[in-house]
Parts: structure tokens; sequence; C-alpha cells
């Protein structure tokens, strides 16, 4: 056995000659992006003491330098003595859903599942009362074979690859709702039901459905309905008969978080229009009324959780969350009060918005003067490159939303909610500034964990509806964005920036 | 400044109008159109692409440096016509792969191959390893240059290969890939030609590949 050190936590690792670092960091909470394919550089590590191979992949992902200086890839290294490394990677945070809402109440108790494929959230609730009686999270455990969707159904698609993405989740939401309970101290035959939301890939993971025609174009689902199941088959440690509900998908990537997101938003019983963004790897937009509804899915990147950004991290102690314009300079505001270690996207959404207004960046994406990296608070510093990956991210979602709007005939929603963690989180002006959405700040509305909220609404529909919620779901129709023939002449159009600011800015700045 | 090394400055800034003005100016001024190549566009496209290598240009000023570029070419291509001396240097069938919808790079990678003088047959979006084997029978091509922006459309790279392997067409092309998530590796491992990790890579590959043609 070797002993395996890891910084900056201390934890001390044991494990033998020829086991993969990966699967001892997984536990340690480290994520493999790529799915440990070496084609990423998100789970480099650097080695302080004792020797690691490189191998081909690494040659090819890092530099000389960073070799020499210790860089590897941790998906690619054995253990094969002791080692002490240095974890270049972050402790999530994830958002619950603490939302007064509406109820009709019933006997015992239910618990609500926010399935993402990053992060899960569980809630166990009084269903008499509605309140909250135990929340738990954590990284989703799939996340060692991917980080993002497509490198999930990669997995899925290879031999025995769904059944152990499958086991995965459903072990760990079992073991989330066990917790739940001895946390709140309540028996498991208290447990009444329990409800699932996530994407259309979480949604076909967890039930175990094949994922090959997730894969290419056009990403339809094989089965989208709700499905349904008994705790004795999923081996949860609650009364064999206990429902185990996944909320269906609205049509491609768009799954039950969104249909969540509408119950709780209630965007289907408006009478005036109202727009709702969820701003993750994968963004999903919603445009609609009572009328009709329309939902469309885009592939902004990680770049909004501070990912594929030179010095990004997640917001946790150490990142840059918010930067503001004070006397011609920038002022960083520092998670945890302590020196910047790194950046997260609201602190990156804020940092262009004030490179815009300072000249420092011109509406091209391009710094302005010959200026190759922009340094916010020493030591961390934004480069050319990592401003192109911002513009990524933001014409993925700004394209959606445009070719959503277009489809409505050129109708403005009144409200835009944004979901998810980053929408909570990002500034509204910053985010207007960089053309995310072009609205002034009070006509958006951060709504926290949509997701979660409306997986709890669903606990406390009548027992007349089963969660398939066919009235709903008919009216939602489903764009395909990019079989859109001007998708990619919008997508071009926004990467750029406006040159200025918008003037409400300006009248509530007075 | 010659009128050449204006026309070059207007590609490199994207400007189509003035791009197509100079052209003509420098036609009556008595350059031949073969002349054009070497003297402005080619050297304007490299520098394009060392600037997008740079980060400092992005997508939109690329894709408006080529259509400058392509202003000039509309109206030198019929004038050297027929000349042997202004042959293309090779046929390249492009596209991005089965299941895959991505567009953009690709469509940089065929501008920038185009303006350094190959001929592009550009099958679009999606496209099967069946339409690939077609296009390469017909146009005669020298090159098949495929991109996948997708983990799972790459895999269907190594279908297009075996495609024109049974076709019995793989000892006539070359085969180039590319696209976000494809790697050297990946390229060797499904018997590739060569992997470019970028637009100037790519165009530097189908070079020197095309030298020993």
């Amino acid at each position: 056995m070797h002993r395996i050190i890891v910084k900056p936590t201390g934890v001390e690792l044991r494990a033998s000659s020829g086991t993969p670092l990966r699967d001892s960091l997984f536990e340690q909470g480290v994520e493999f992006p790529c799915g440990g394919q070496g084609r990423c550089r998100g789970c480099r590590i650097q080695v302080l003491e004792g020797e690691v191979q490189v191998n081909a992949a690494q040659r090819e992902r890092l530099s000389s330098d960073e070799l020499a200086g210790g860089w590897r890839l941790a998906c690619q290294c054995c253990v094969e003595g002791d080692l002490v490394i240095e974890l270049r990677q972050w402790d999530a945070a994830i958002l619950a859903d603490e939302t007064p809402f509406a109820f009709v109440p019933r006997a015992g108790l239910g618990v609500a599942v926010d399935v993402g494929t990053t992060t899960i959230v569980a809630q166990l609730l009084d269903l008499q009362n509605g309140q909250v009686l135990a929340v738990r999270t954590a990284l989703n455990s799939q996340g060692r074979h991917g980080a993002d969707v497509m490198s999930r159904i990669e997995f899925g698609l290879s031999p025995q690859g769904l059944e152990e993405l499958q086991n995965l989740i459903r072990r760990q939401v079992g073991a989330l709702v066990g917790q739940l309970l001895r946390a709140a101290r309540v028996p498991g035959p208290e447990i009444r039901d329990v409800v699932l939301v996530g994407n259309t890939v979480m949604h076909h993971l967890f039930s175990g459905i094949e994922v090959e025609l997730l894969s290419h174009f056009p990403f339809s689902p094989s089965r989208a309905g709700l499905e349904i199941f008994n705790a004795r088959e999923l081996d949860w440690d609650l009364p064999s008969e206990v429902p185990v509900r996944f909320l269906p998908c609205l049509g491609g990537f768009v799954g039950s978080d969104i249909l969540a997101g509408l119950l709780a938003t209630r965007i289907g019983e408006s009478g005036d229009l109202l727009g709702l963004i969820d701003l993750g790897t994968n963004g999903e937009i919603v445009l609609g009324n009572r009328e009709r509804i329309l939902c469309a899915s885009t592939a902004a990147g990680p770049a909004f959780e501070g990912a594929r950004i030179t010095m990004g991290m997640r917001a946790s102690a150490g990142a840059i969350s918010q930067v503001a314009v004070v006397d011609g300079g920038v002022q960083c505001h520092v998670l945890g009060n302590i020196q910047a270690t790194g950046i997260c996207g609201s602190g990156l959404v804020d940092a262009v918005a004030a490179g815009l207004d300072l000249g420092i960046i011109e509406p091209s994406g391009r710094f302005a003067k010959g200026r190759t990296e922009w340094t916010l608070s020493p030591p961390v510093t934004l480069n050319q490159a990592d401003i192109r990956e911002l513009q990524l991210a933001k014409a993925a979602i700004a394209s959606g939303f445009h070719l959503l709007r277009e489809r409505w005939g050129g109708a403005e929603p009144v409200r835009l909610y944004l979901a998810g963690a980053f929408g909570n989180y990002v500034s509204r002006s910053s985010a207007s500034r960089i053309g995310l959405f072009n609205y002034p700040p009070d006509q958006v509305h951060p709504a926290g964990n949509t997701a979660l909220l409306g997986a709890k609404l669903a606990l406390f529909r009548p027992d007349s509806e089963d969660g398939s919620c066919h009235h709903l779901r008919r009216r939602v129709e489903h764009v395909s964005l990019g079989a859109d023939p001007h998708f990619q002449d919008v997508f071009v159009q926004e990467l750029g920036f406006s040159k200025c600011a918008p003037t409400y800015q300006e009248e509530i700045a007075l | 400044m010659s009128t050449l090394e204006e026309l070059k400055e207007v590609i490199i800034n994207g400007d189509a109008p003035a791009a197509k003005r100079l052209t003509e100016k420098g036609l009556s001024e008595g350059l031949k159109a073969a002349e054009f190549f070497p003297g402005a566009i080619i050297p304007a496209m490299d520098e394009v692409g060392r600037r997008m290598r740079e980060c400092e240009f992005f997508i939109p000023e690329v894709l408006i440096a080529a259509r400058a570029a392509r202003g000039a070419t509309d109206i030198l291509k019929p004038l050297v016509a027929g000349d042997p001396s202004q042959r293309p240097v090779g046929t390249v069938v492009c596209g991005s792969i089965k299941g895959d919808l991505h567009d953009i790079g690709k469509n940089i990678v065929a501008m920038m191959l185009e303006s350094a003088g190959f001929r592009i047959v550009d099958l679009g979006v999606d496209v099967s390893p069946e339409k690939i084997v077609e296009a390469v029978r017909r146009e005669q091509a020298d090159f098949v240059a495929l991109s996948a922006l997708l983990t799972t459309t790459m895999v269907n790279m190594k279908a297009a290969i075996e495609a024109l392997t049974s076709a019995g067409l793989r000892q006539k092309v070359r085969v180039l890939v590319g696209g976000a998530p494809v790697t050297e590796a990946w390229a060797r491992s499904i018997g590739a030609d060569g992997y470019g990790k970028d637009a100037v890579a790519a165009v530097e590959l189908a070079r020197q590949l095309a030298a020993h043609v």
C-alpha cells in the first residue's frame, strides 16, 4: 500500500500499486470533466513529492514546462509509490430552495430531488405543513464518467456503461434519502412519495433507458414520459411500495427540471409573455404564456461555472465573485474575504462588463491597445482566450433566446426568470451589459432552484394527477435550435458585445 | 503602398467592397489575375490565421475576412480558369460528420483551404459515409476533411474511413480530421492521415500532404 497526501485539504489516502488516481481522487470530490479521457485539463494536479508516469495524452495536453513542474492529468495516472499532490479544484456551491409556496396539505412526508448533471439536491418535506425537515446535497456520483451530458452519454454507450451510470445514481439518491431520514430523525414508513426531476439525460440514466438517440442529431429522447418505480425495485431503504417518480421530459435535452421550472414560475398560467433561462453547461430557455410555450436547449459550455477559464474556479472561498468599476479601475469582491485565487462565473461576467465600460475590452471581445492580459486582483488575471470562452457561452444563450423570440413574432417577455445557481448570483446589469439578455434589472428575477421548487410542488399535486403533467406538456413545443437554418448566423452575430451600456443602466445609477 | 499590399490589408480587415474595388483596380493597372493569389490573398489569409491562433481574431473577424477574400477570388477565378499553372492545389471534400450539425468550424477550415488554393466541395452538416464516398468518386477528390464537435458523433469519422476503404477509395484520398473533441491520438487510432488542431494547422497539413501527392 502506498500513501497519498492530498493538499490543500491534507487528507491522507491509501492505495495499492497500479490503482488509477482517478478512483482515489473522485472520492475526494475531484471532477473529471471529459470523463477521464485525457481530453481536457480539468483534473490536473501538481505532484509535490513522488513520481508519476507521463503518457502520450499528458504530453499532448500539458506543456513541457508544466510537465517539468510536476503537473499531471490525474485521470491518466496510476499510483506507483508514495505521493504528495496538490489539487486544483474546489468544492461546489450548491443551491437549495427555501421559497415559500402554496400547497394542499396531505398526510405523511415526501422527498423532492433535483438530479443535476453536476449536483444533486434532496429535500425532506412534511406534506402536512410544507415544512422542509432536512436537506442533503452532493456532487453527482456519475461525475467520474464526465462532467457534461455528452460525456455521460458517451459512457452510457460503452459496454455496461448504462448499467453502471444507472446503478451509481440510484444508489446515490437512495443513500441521500436515507441520510434525510436520519437527519430529521423520522422513520421510513412516514414517506409517502418521492419525486425526481432532471434533464433528459439524467431521466434516461436513472431509468435505465438507452441513450443512443440522444447522442446525435436530432437528439430525441427514446422515452420521454413519466417513469414510476417503487422503493423495492430501487433497493432503497424505504417501505417497498413507496412510489418514486421521475417526472417526464419536454423534448430534446429539456427535461423535467424545466417542467418543474414551469410549475414553479407558473409561466403556463400567465396572460403576459414570460421567459425562463436556466444558465448551466446546458442552457435551457423557455418563452411562453397560457396560450403557448416554447422551449429549447443550447450548449453553453462550462464558462459560467468557471471551467475552461485559465484561472477559473467554482464559486467558493478565494473566487472573485464580483467586479465593480470604481474611479476608472476595478474593485473585486473575493468570496471568504481572503486573497483571490481564481474567478468564478459571476465574477467573469462582471469583469468583462467592466472591461467593456472601461474600454479595456473592445466590442469585438478583443483587448484594446495590444493588451494580452488584464490583472483583476493579483495573482488573478484574465487573458484573451478567457474572454473568447465567455463569448461562446454568451452567444449560445443569447442566440437561443433570440430565435425563440423570433418564433413568437418578435415578442418580448414582460419578465425573465433566471433559474439555477449561476442565475442566482450573476449581476443582472452585468449580464445585460455583455448581452446575455437585454432587459432592465427590475424585469429580471433570480428565481433560485426552480427545479427543486417544482419537484416539491409536484409532491402536493392531487391524486388524480400522477405527475405526467400531460395538460401542461401538451402545450409545450420543443424547438431544435441546431436544425434552425438561421442558428449559425445568429450565433456569430451574438458573439460580439454592444458598444455602449444600455441607457436604462444610467437611469438606475441616478 | 502597392495595390496588392492594399488588397491584403483590406482582406485582413474584412472590407469586402474595398477588396472587390482593389481587385478591379489591380487588373486595370495590368496585374495578371494569377499574381493576386501569392501577392495578396494567400498572405492575407495566412495573417488572419495567425491572428486567430493568437486569439486576436475571433470567429466573426475570421468569417468577414474570408468573405472579403471571396469578393476578390470571385472576380479572379474566371480569369485563371483554363490556365494550367493555376490548377487547384487539390480537391477537398469536406463536411461535418453524421449526427453533427456544427457548421462554423468546418466553414472556417473550408474558407481557409479555399484561400490557400484548394478546390472545396462542401457537403454541409450531418454528412453520411455514403455521401462522402459518392462525392469522392464524383469529384475525384484528393482530400477528405471531416469535422466533429461532439464526442458522440466523432465515432462516425471512423465509419466514414471504413466506407472509403470498402469502396476501394481509401488509397486515393488523404483524410484529415478535426474539431474540439478530436485529438492526434484519436486521428491515428481511426487511421486518418492527419489531424489539425485548428484551421491554420489544417491548412499547413493539407499543403504538406499536397506537396507529396
